[in-house]
């Protein structure tokens, strides 16, 4: 369905989908991890008026939480939905206000370095997509990203909204075989369309488990034709297959809001 | 998936050829996706009677008849030379056959309440044309219409997601199966905007239970489209000739003023037709309607030697007792083994699901291995009952289920 995007959408989705791939990120590959390798610190973003969420960067790992988090050594402000969505999106006029810690201009140059490796794994770029553990990290980065941001998109998007509309409620589990952590679930029709990582609160009604992350990959980077790959194996579709027809349609749009 | 490799295997190298030079592999309906993957053949080879045959040569009692168009059994001889008989003459020409005449003298004889008819090829066809011609009747915008009720697959109704602007639907107004107080609030909301209210005689949405409407639905609708001066539609496409041979609102005591028909016309020949009132028949001139084959008239022989057997045949009852002895069979041989089970719809065109099944993972377990013995019930779609399954189809169709209860059983399921 071709519809316009809404920024408050597209902002819940780099807070609350893209951000918490910080987290696989630093875990799976040496060279986030290493940037952050002695930093003891936590960083809010946050909109004015607006959500909030916390980075606690711990040896090299982060931790994504939801809201404003105790004693941040560094808080980034944004004006706006919009303004928060311009820096994702790369202008350079859309800096945030560094509301407290603007000092720590060491910890904000690393921070730097490890958002422009997400953005280039999340990107697929060249450098990244030729070799293996770098089509892993892309495959396993953007699963996450699409599964959690379902809940930004079920909550405010109208596309989505109508897809939902038609769909039976359940939770619908996302997974690739082999894969540890590369799990992520959605569940339709709960309070606040509740979307995590992880294994899933109760069994799914339907899982969706990619046979390797070969398949995943394709799949995320939309070079392989969904259905043909459930006919022929490579997708495993078990349980309430409009769910996750309808899952499917709606995780579409995310590519429209993250222009990927 | 592993286990039924070999049973399967020519089934998987063709959808392996398919993938590579077809979108999907096998599309829409058929889709393995809609199914069962790896546990149901993806292509047919033949098929005679109540029977068909996988490409790896696995036999199946055959309750989805093609999705309905069987009706008679496949490959029934009278039809097949009939239409063969009409082929010989002519297959594709430049002007219609007299067969159509007498295919469209016969449905209006059949029909009571229709005055004419119109010959296309799909369903679609016929329900898209029917909305335009309520527009050109009414010259009004809006069309209401059940919530998950399958009517083809144009922008206006298409289940499907993709491709579609949210202004195919602006004038498409979804109402609620069996809640008369969501189509009155839809009627109040847009009154003297409605031109047309499309619905099938019973509720058949996928992947859920069939619902028949409840008592005093019909005559509310209708009598609210009298009232209102809104065409009823009425999409028999799914029953049409199955319940019963003048349009299934006979069973449901109401009138509509259009009616489609498509699966059970020509016993698998590909045919539509529409039917409707004479008040509505200058509208109809002047929509335009035509495809390339429209007018081939094989089919239409094939249409009208089926039409004469199922009433020379008195078809409906005989489907309906099928029905019957199937879905009694069914659920007290799943009674058997503990499991509660929910028949729903019309015998002739009947669904069974379990209760207490939400996520279907016991429906579709119990379908694979019903196919596995060699029955093919659908876990996501109603089914349908033809004139050529008799008593042994059942009783080895029962035999088979409580094999598959017993292994659901089993598995703890």
């Amino acid at each position: 369905m071709i519809d316009p995007t809404d920024p408050k959408v597209l902002c819940r989705l780099y807070l609350n989908a893209v951000l918490p791939c910080l987290a696989d990120l630093t875990h799976e590959d040496p060279a986030a991890r290493a940037i952050g390798a002695d930093v003891d610190a936590s960083i809010v973003l946050c909109v004015l008026g607006g959500p909030a969420v916390t980075l606690h960067w711990r040896h090299g790992e982060i931790a994504w939480a939801a809201g404003f988090g105790p004693k941040p050594s560094v808080i980034l402000a944004f004006l706006s939905d919009r303004h928060l969505n311009a820096f994702f999106d790369g202008k350079k006029w859309a800096a945030p206000l560094p509301l407290w810690g603007g000092w720590r201009v060491g910890l904000l140059k690393r921070f730097s370095a490890l958002a422009a490796r997400l953005e280039q794994v999340m990107d697929g770029a060249p450098e990244v997509i030729e070799n293996a553990d770098g089509r892993r990290l892309h495959a396993r980065l953007t699963l996450i990203t699409v599964g959690l941001g379902l809940q930004a998109l079920a909550q405010g998007d109208q596309a989505v909204r109508r897809i939902l509309g038609t769909l039976p409620p359940g939770l619908a589990s996302f997974s690739i075989a082999g894969e540890s952590k590369a799990r992520v679930w959605f569940d339709h029709g709960s309070p606040g369309q509740q979307a995590g990582w992880g294994d899933p609160p109760r069994r799914p009604d339907v899982i969706v488990q990619f046979a390797d992350i070969g398949v995943a990959y394709d799949v995320m980077r939309e070079q392989i034709d969904t259905l043909a790959a459930v006919g022929a194996g490579r997708i495993r579709v078990d349980g309430l297959v409009p769910l996750a027809d309808g899952l499917n349609f709606a995780m579409e749009r995310l590519r429209v809001y993250l222009k990927r | 998936m592993d286990r039924n490799i070999n049973r399967f295997r020519r089934s998987h190298e063709l959808f392996a050829r398919a993938s590579e030079v077809i979108p999907c592999g096998i599309y829409g309906h058929a889709s393995p996706a809609a199914a069962l993957p790896g546990a149901f053949p993806y292509y047919a080879e033949r098929a005679l009677g109540s029977r068909y045959w996988d490409v790896d040569g696995n036999e199946y009692i055959d309750y989805m008849c093609g999705y309905g168009p069987v009706v008679l059994g496949h490959q029934d001889p009278r039809i097949e030379e009939a239409a063969a008989r009409q082929q010989r003459d002519a297959l594709c020409v430049n002007h219609p056959a007299a067969v159509m005449v007498e295919l469209a003298e016969c449905l209006v004889e059949m029909v009571d309440f229709s005055a004419w008819a119109v010959f296309g090829k799909n369903g679609s066809d016929m329900t898209t044309w029917c909305v335009q011609v309520a527009r050109e009747h009414t010259q009004r915008r809006k069309i209401l219409k059940v919530a998950g009720a399958y009517h083809g697959i144009d922008p206006w109704c298409t289940p499907g997601h993709a491709g579609l602007i949210p202004e195919d639907r602006t004038h498409i107004h979804e109402f609620t199966w069996n809640d008369p107080d969501s189509f009155d609030r839809l009627l109040a909301r847009f009154r003297g905007e409605v031109a047309g209210v499309i619905m099938t005689p019973f509720h058949h949405p996928v992947f859920k239970p069939s619902e028949m409407p409840a008592p005093g639905f019909w005559a509310h609708i209708e009598a609210a489209c009298r009232r209102e001066g809104i065409v009823l539609i009425l999409d028999d496409i799914r029953a049409g000739f199955r319940l019963d041979l003048r349009g299934s609102h006979r069973v449901f005591g109401f009138e509509p003023d259009l009616i489609c028909f498509c699966k059970a016309i020509a016993n698998g020949h590909a045919l539509s037709a529409a039917l409707g009132r004479r008040e509505l028949r200058l509208a109809a001139s002047r929509v335009f309607l035509t495809g390339s084959y429209w007018n081939s008239p094989p089919a239409m022989a094939a249409a009208l030697a089926c039409l004469k057997i199922l009433r020379a045949e008195d078809v409906p009852a005989k489907l309906r007792a099928t029905g019957e002895a199937l879905m009694q069979g069914l659920v007290q041989t799943g009674a058997k083994h503990g499991y509660a089970l929910q028949p729903s719809g019309p015998p002739a065109v009947p669904f069974l699901t379990f209760v207490e099944d939400a996520s279907s993972r016991r429906q579709q377990r119990f379908c694979a291995e019903v196919a596995l013995r060699g029955a093919f019930l659908h876990p996501h779609h109603n089914w349908f009952i033809s004139a050529a399954h008799g008593p042994e189809d059942v009783r080895q169709t029962l035999a088979m289920a409580d094999e598959a209860f017993g292994v659901l059983r089993g598995e703890g399921l």
